[in-house]
């Protein structure tokens, strides 16, 4: 019986137009939490399987998913792409860096209970549900 | 075969020697063979708290350098026949010890020993990889405040890279009044953000500072909250299932055991 082949990544880019090319570009999974004083360096996506503490680092030049709550730093899109976006099951970070922009997280407010997504709309950094990441594009 | 357990911070003046020196008393108490090291060299602390100044002959140095034996290096309490201290050097600093020589000391105590129990000081460099060279588990002393929730995060991380996996928690210094009040964080709030086992809570005792100076640990009084938080997390250490103290009210042990069971 012939064995399921997986498909290579170009295969994969011919018969799904949909994935608008990215498919083949690299992405580290972290199986663990990030702690202070912690640094990811990474050409491509960063997805983290836990928290990013206060104090730990992730730059990306890729998108960046956290599957935990993010608290430390994330920048997203390093090399200059504004397209690039963070997203958290809690986006609790005190400063968000998207290409060239810059975020702080608004004082006092208490973050919503909601995975969120960061991205730059019209030059600015906003956070959305993530329920509404596709639904105005 | 003892078990050698490093007492670390990696902020300075939460408690670590008076963890040291507390749970060191109380194993002695409950009759296991302890042997306190203080790893502070250069701002040696342990041997004050314990009213064994004027007892010091060699130290740390002396015996790895191989200047003196471990044996007569070691200085017998003045309460416990079963608990002894090897003091900090005081005229030298971090870098007179390498991390390959704590952890042959170590190993050697091991032998003698039920318990080694290790004063680590206050930050991340020389001093730090020493200490934590020949411990098997490590305690984590955080009080309930952002900097030191903080730093004992980055020790959680550097302990992993060290290869001391599974630190345990001390919250020190809880004040249940401000965190009833919302001043303070809570024991939730810390675990929530360290994500390892809690192995116990020490309230805020002003006894403390009184115990330390006269060189007498808290846990020989009958009368000290912190002394009796301290006997239970001895026996917690040593194997026995004791409740976490009741410093805070309302249901906080059924949700403590909730998140010790998910993170463990």
């Amino acid at each position: 019986m012939p064995r399921r082949r997986a498909s290579t990544a170009a295969e994969t880019s011919m018969a799904t137009p949909w994935l608008d090319g990215r498919v083949d570009e690299p992405t580290l999974l972290v199986r663990r939490h990030l702690r202070s004083g912690q640094r990811v360096h990474y050409q491509g996506n960063v997805v983290v399987l836990g928290d990013v503490n206060p104090g730990a680092e992730i730059v990306a030049t890729g998108d960046i998913v956290v599957m935990g709550v993010l608290r430390g730093l994330a920048h997203a899109g390093a090399a200059g792409d504004a397209a690039r976006v963070v997203a958290a099951f809690r986006l609790e970070a005190t400063q968000l860096r998207i290409a060239n922009h810059i975020a702080r997280a608004p004082e006092g407010d208490r973050p919503p209970q909601v995975a969120e997504v960061a991205q730059v709309r019209e030059g600015h950094v906003v956070l959305d549900s993530l329920t509404q990441l596709y639904d105005d594009r | 075969m003892g078990e050698a357990i490093v007492i670390t911070s990696g902020k300075g003046g939460v408690g670590k020697t008076t963890t040291t020196a507390n749970l060191g008393a109380a194993l002695a108490n409950m009759g296991h063979r302890v042997v306190l090291v203080d790893a502070d060299i250069g701002l040696r602390n342990l041997d004050v708290v314990m009213g064994l100044e004027n007892r010091i002959v060699y130290d740390l140095v002396d015996v790895v350098e191989g200047f003196a034996k471990l044996k007569p290096a070691l200085i017998k309490d003045k309460r416990f026949d079963n608990l002894f201290l090897l003091p900090a050097a005081q005229t030298r600093d971090k870098n007179a010890v390498s991390p390959e020589q704590m952890r042959q000391l170590v190993s050697d105590l091991k032998q003698e020993f039920d318990w080694v129990i290790i004063d680590c000081p206050a930050g991340i460099e020389q001093g730090f990889r020493n200490a934590v060279a020949g411990a098997d588990r490590a305690v984590v002393v955080a009080t309930p405040e952002v900097s030191s929730v903080r730093d004992a995060d980055r020790i959680v991380g550097l302990l992993e890279a060290q290869e001391v996996p599974k630190p345990l928690l001390l919250v020190n210094r809880l004040r249940p009044a401000m965190v009833k009040r919302g001043e303070m964080m809570d024991i939730d709030d810390i675990i929530e953000i360290l994500a390892i086992e809690l192995l116990g809570v020490v309230p805020e005792d002003e006894g403390i500072v009184m115990s330390s100076n006269r060189g007498e640990p808290a846990v020989l009084s009958d009368r000290s909250k912190a002394g009796d938080a301290y006997k239970n997390i001895a026996r917690r250490l040593a194997g026995e299932a004791v409740p976490v103290l009741a410093v805070a009210e309302d249901g906080l042990f059924t949700r403590l055991r909730r998140l010790m069971g998910w993170s463990g």
